[in-house]
């Protein structure tokens, strides 16, 4: 594959993000009329860390972080790959190279970024070649075990973007607020919301039902597909089908929160990695962030919808899936 | 019906005595003993009442950023029970003497799995989302009787243990677990003949450990039940 075709994925990858592909959002790209989700095939995943700090973290301890935010999604009992550090670098983490790099850049024209993830994949059958992470050090950083007021959490960060890398997206389970100059977030039950938390919180270094669930749809062990089951159906509003709604799935026993989109014409969504048993489902609208962190903007994204309950509970049995779920919601 | 069925076997029984009482050969002595006596059967059917259990509030939480408070954001509440159910039920007895007795019985229901669904943090309308479940004992007791054969009032005691299994209502996921029960209760015999039929009703506790359940702890539950049972 030459330089050109990787730089072409990346395009085809962000317009097809989108794509419908089981549990809340996994980043998809289309070959013919299939979709394939975007995964990596070989492990253990190999990272390189850029051998340069910034003020208040070294690069030492940037790598440190790091690792210990890999190893968080390494540990998914239920999902499986690995990774591994394979070394400090000169290179940049925007360079394609070959290397997966991760490291600081100093980005002030994006001033509302604090890190991205960046791919090269293989169009033919959504395999990831390369993947780099920057940090964006025009913000402060930290490493601190309790986190540091003011500064942002490296490993917090660095968990949500090793996410992407990983090929998951961004989820939507969370509530914002506006403020001036954007939204905040109030409280959110997965890393990989597209708003991260005030500097100083560390919350994110753990992961969530939501976050577990999708990269186990991914990567899953032959036991997670035994043992997890989906549910599926439509989200429709007045007959038609509601593209872009925010269906969660919520088991009144664990209390663990899973979310799904529905992104086609007839509404229909998909949310596996669901542990077995009754489960209680809500639709709401996407307005708890830009549609763009989310989906293409061509998608055509329905807002004007209220939130509801689902009347039934939903069972979800083991190692399979409940379909014909139609949720109706109402106009605004 | 059930009445009128019972009401026809005792005349035909009242016809028998009828005949050997216009025969002139002496009566003969009785085929057996007065029952119930070791080797003596009892087979009933009827109607039992389970009552219900609540499960402790669900919320459905968010992790709060700290920047807009410390505690936890609930997106909504989740209030769930299993409801009262009302079970048909049969037993098998083997009468080892007149006062002691095993038993092997089946009791199946239909509780409503119910969840309330509230205070939600962007106003969703308050709903009732319900399941069924199939809910199937397999038991088995030891019973003590309190009067001895020929009596047509006899209290007892039983007490046993059962397999529990629950299908969820899309009949795909199963939940099992051991139930333990402990009841008192009378039987009322009608006639004092060998064969003969009777009303048992009982009440007790049923222990559940397992089956459908958000915790891993014994819940206990007041059941009543009557049932026509016939001795032979």
């Amino acid at each position: 594959m030459t330089r050109w075709q990787r730089f072409l994925t990346i395009i085809i990858l962000i317009v097809l993000a989108a794509v419908p592909l089981g549990a809340y959002l996994k980043l998809g790209s289309r070959v013919g009329s299939r979709t394939v989700t975007l995964r990596w095939r070989q492990f253990p995943v190999r990272y390189f860390v850029t051998d340069r700090g910034v003020d208040g973290v070294s690069a030492q301890q940037f790598q440190t972080a790091i690792s210990r935010a890999f190893g968080k999604w390494d540990d998914v009992a239920t999902a499986e790959l690995s990774s591994q550090f394979a070394g400090f670098t000169q290179q940049s983490p925007e360079d394609s190279d070959d290397q997966s790099v991760l490291g600081f850049l100093n980005r002030p024209d994006q001033n509302r970024t604090l890190a991205a993830t960046s791919f090269f994949i293989d169009t033919s059958d959504g395999r990831i070649l390369e993947s780099d992470i920057f940090f964006n050090s025009t913000f402060a950083w930290s490493v601190s075990e309790s986190g540091t007021a003011g500064r942002f959490d490296i490993e917090s960060i660095a968990v949500h973007e090793i996410g992407h890398l990983l090929g998951l997206s961004h989820s939507a389970l969370g509530e914002t607020e506006l403020i001036s100059g954007g939204r905040r977030v109030i409280a959110a039950e997965t890393v990989m919301f597209p708003i991260a938390f005030s500097a100083g919180n560390t919350s994110d270094r753990e992961l969530k039902a939501d976050d577990i669930a999708g990269l186990s749809d991914i990567y899953g062990t032959s036991a997670f597909t035994r043992q997890f089951g989906s549910i599926s159906g439509r989200v429709t509003k007045n007959g038609a089908g509601v593209i872009g709604a925010h269906v969660i799935a919520f088991n009144p026993r664990t209390q663990k929160l899973v979310g799904g989109f529905s992104l086609s014409e007839d509404g229909s969504f998909v949310i596996a990695g669901l542990e077995p048993g009754p489960h209680v489902l809500r639709a709401e609208p996407l307005d708890d962030g830009d549609i763009e962190s989310f989906f293409d903007s061509s998608l055509g994204v329905d807002v004007n919808f209220n939130v509801k309950f689902y009347e039934r509970v939903v069972v979800v049995p083991r190692g399979g899936g409940t379909s014909n779920i139609e949720i109706r919601v109402t106009p605004k | 019906m059930i009445a009128r069925g019972v009401l026809l076997v005792l005349c035909l029984f009242g016809a028998v005595d009828v005949i050997h009482a216009q025969t002139p050969r002496p009566r003969p002595p009785a085929p057996t003993g007065p029952t119930p006596r070791g080797g003596s059967w009892e087979i009933g059917g009827g109607y039992t009442f389970v009552a219900g259990y609540d499960f402790d509030t669900s919320n459905a939480d968010l992790t709060r950023n700290t920047a807009s408070g410390t505690d936890r954001f609930t997106l909504f509440i989740s209030d769930s029970s299993v409801q009262a159910a009302h079970a048909v039920s049969g037993q098998l007895g083997y009468y080892f003497s007149p006062r002691w007795a095993v038993e092997g019985g089946i009791r199946f229901a239909r509780p409503v799995f119910r969840t309330e669904l509230s205070d939600d943090a962007e106003g969703a309308p308050d709903t009732v989302a319900e399941e069924k479940l199939d809910q199937y004992l397999f038991s088995a007791s030891v019973v003590y009787h309190f009067a001895g054969a020929g009596s047509s009032i006899v209290p007892f005691v039983a007490g046993g243990g059962g397999y529990l299994r629950e299908l969820h209502e899309s009949q795909e996921l199963v939940e099992t677990g051991a139930e333990y029960h402990a009841s008192v209760g009378i039987k009322n015999w009608f006639g004092n003949a060998r064969r003969r039929f009777g009303v048992r009703a009982e009440g007790g506790f049923s222990f559940r450990d397992g089956g459908f359940d958000f915790d891993e702890k014994v819940r206990v539950l007041p059941t009543f039940g009557v049932s026509l049972v016939y001795l032979f």
